[in-house]
């Protein structure tokens, strides 16, 4: 079986502040295969967002393990951990968060930017990215700030593939979107998906969590697994 | 991020708040234009000074007596002087020529080559200075000025040395010819070997209208003034008493140091400014790069998140604190070298340097170190000035950044 791309294992997040401990995760452990598509959903104040932020290296854990294609991140330290965003994970997030004084182009190249490579070839990944996921050529050059939010949302989906990352990390994605508009971003996750990307996505939409193949669900900071026939198993399963 | 990028990001967030930046800068703009008018109109006060007095300014003495001084007197005092470089004397006169009905004034001087190269007078444009024989043999050879040129011979253009002009009846070879140093249209200063002056123009008559010393390098100039009023008082038959009151001497050694304090004090003034405004501007521009960090909190937030280092954060405002600085580097060197030319314009015109013997025209110095000199300020005030607002954005945690409304 192949190695799985995220293997996180027993996870525990502990935040301190002047009112005193918040142990926000606990014993987390789950995995993502090669290509999986894996839907965690859960209530606000779960953690689902903690987890997210430990997966996509934006945070550390207090205690565990987690490896990223064999890669133990949480022993990084954080230039280590930018350089782990830049070129192995892809960021799609509920808000788009893309920077509205850049074109379309600049905004889908600027992961590119804090790598080596060449402008030449920053364009040509950036142009082969939007391709992707469908946005017309004509609409390279407008400000972001011009386009709709579905088509704010495949430039993002856009930005997060430009690194032909190792994993797509989708916060919320269709949570800004129209029904109609969420489902071409949907379609769009599954296109991806049948070309190997593998795809971990939040949402507190059931509908949305369907789509996946796998979905946890995350409770007090617990993990628990389910299936797409709706089979629960607590954490330690999935593999 | 390469540094090509990190400029067009900088370029970028500058565009986006034109009217902004513009107000943050005009501290650096006032203090950048205060360092170049000043550097600039001093150096055109100096480069004045020493083109029209010549470089050996603060070292000559002119000395003067109650009666005349000739030859023998110079040649006496130049025995019993050795701190003196050289002393030369000059002989002057005045004469008059009527070409095409107009009356043109001549002034003549007579003096050796080595008194022209000593006072730097003489600023030879073609030709040559007086060969030896010539000086020796007092013959009938003359340098002109420019300006001498049109009205002698109608065309200002035309190639006169080796042409003849005729003054008081004798024809004199023009050797060469010198820049004028007050232009005029029917006044000219024509210069001479020193005995064909005092043999055609001064009818014989040996005594010298100028005596002047060049002190040697080191010397002290007030003492050797002193020294030589004691001893050119023993050679001329003055006692003690008489020498104070029958020899002068004068140095443009203290009109030199009295300018030259008045340009410090010009320049302390200017400076004392320049380092308020750059002071304020740099202050001004923390202020605005302070703002710059909050408004893009979330804009770090996503860099951050789609791999920017914190190294890549600081960098990021501190070319945008530098571009920022430098834009208003170029404008104050602009403003700074348009305040040097109105204010050099204001002095020429008050000739403030013709009484220490130079023409008044003052042309403020432009030289790419005063360029240089201004861009490295303009940059160091972006970075010292920027580096805390650009520490504070790259320290900023990206989850908070995020999640910032």
């Amino acid at each position: 079986m192949a190695r799985p791309v995220i293997d996180i294992r027993g996870i525990h997040r502990i935040f301190e502040s002047d009112a005193g401990f918040a142990h926000v995760l606990h014993n987390i452990t789950f995995s993502v295969r090669p290509g999986e598509f894996v839907a965690i959903t859960g209530p606000s104040g779960s953690g689902k967002s903690t987890l997210m932020n430990i997966l996509g290296c934006l945070d550390t854990p207090t205690s565990g393990t987690y490896l990223l294609e064999g890669l133990n991140v949480a022993e990084l330290v954080d230039d280590e951990l930018a350089e782990v965003r830049a070129t192995r994970i892809g960021f799609v997030f509920q808000s788009f968060n893309l920077l509205p004084r850049m074109s379309v182009l600049d905004n889908v190249m600027l992961p590119l930017a804090y790598t080596q490579a060449p402008r030449f070839q920053r364009e040509m990944m950036a142009v082969h990215a939007l391709q992707a996921v469908g946005l017309p050529v004509d609409h390279y050059d407008h400000r972001t700030n011009e386009l709709s939010g579905g088509q704010m949302q495949r430039v993002a989906i856009a930005r997060a593939l430009v690194n032909d990352p190792a994993i797509i990390l989708a916060d919320e994605p269709t949570g800004n979107l129209d029904s109609h508009t969420g489902r071409m971003v949907l379609e769009t996750f599954h296109k991806l998906k049948d070309t190997g990307k593998t795809i971990v996505l939040i949402t507190h939409d059931s509908h949305v969590a369907a789509e996946a193949d796998r979905i946890v669900s995350i409770r007090d900071g617990r993990l628990y697994h389910e299936d797409t026939s709706g089979i629960i198993s607590t954490t330690g399963g999935g593999r | 991020m390469n540094a090509r990028d990190l400029l067009r990001e900088a370029v970028r967030a500058l565009e986006a708040n034109k009217g902004r930046s513009l107000l943050t800068i005009l501290g650096i703009v006032i203090g950048i234009a205060s360092v170049i008018a000043m550097t600039s109109l001093i150096g055109g006060v100096r480069n004045n000074l020493v083109s029209g007095l010549g470089l050996n300014a603060a070292r000559l003495v002119y000395i003067s007596a109650a009666s005349t001084m000739n030859q023998d007197t110079v040649d006496d005092l130049k025995a019993v002087m050795p701190s003196y470089e050289a002393i030369e004397g000059t002989a002057m006169s005045y004469t008059q020529k009527k070409v095409n009905d107009k009356d043109i004034s001549i002034s003549i001087t007579g003096a050796s080559n080595q008194y022209y190269e000593m006072t730097g007078q003489l600023k030879l444009v073609e030709g040559r200075l007086f060969s030896q024989q010539e000086e020796s043999a007092d013959a009938r050879v003359c340098i002109i000025e420019r300006n001498g040129i049109k009205m002698l011979f109608g065309d200002p253009q035309a190639s006169v040395v080796g042409r003849t002009v005729e003054l008081d009846g004798r024809d004199y070879l023009i050797v060469g010819v010198s820049e004028s140093q007050y232009p005029s249209e029917d006044y000219m200063q024509a210069y001479f070997p020193m005995g064909t002056v005092l043999n055609d123009f001064n009818q014989g008559d040996e005594y010298l209208s100028q005596v002047i010393g060049l002190v040697r390098e080191g010397e002290d100039v007030d003492a050797v003034m002193s020294e030589t009023i004691t001893k050119l008082a023993t050679i001329m038959g003055y006692s003690e008493d008489e020498a104070q009151d029958m020899i002068y001497c004068y140095s443009m050694k203290s009109s030199i140091d009295s300018l030259n304090s008045f340009m410090m004090s010009f320049q302390l003034i200017m400076g004392a400014v320049a380092g308020i405004s750059l002071l304020v501007g740099g202050i001004g521009i923390m202020n605005m790069m302070l703002t710059n960090v909050t408004e893009r909190i979330r804009e770090i937030g996503i860099r951050r998140a789609l791999g920017a280092t914190r190294r890549d954060i600081t960098a990021q405002f501190l070319t945008e604190s530098a571009a920022l600085c430098v834009t208003g580097g170029i404008i104050g060197t602009i403003a700074g070298f348009a305040i040097a030319w109105g204010l050099a314009t204001v002095a020429s015109s008050m000739d403030l340097t013709s009484s220490m013997g130079t023409s008044g025209v003052i042309t403020p110095l432009i030289s790419p170190q005063t360029i240089l000199l201004a861009v490295g300020l303009s940059i160091g005030i972006g970075l010292v000035f920027g580096y805390y607002p650009a520490r504070r954005a790259a320290k900023l945690d990206p989850v908070e950044c995020l999640r910032y409304q």
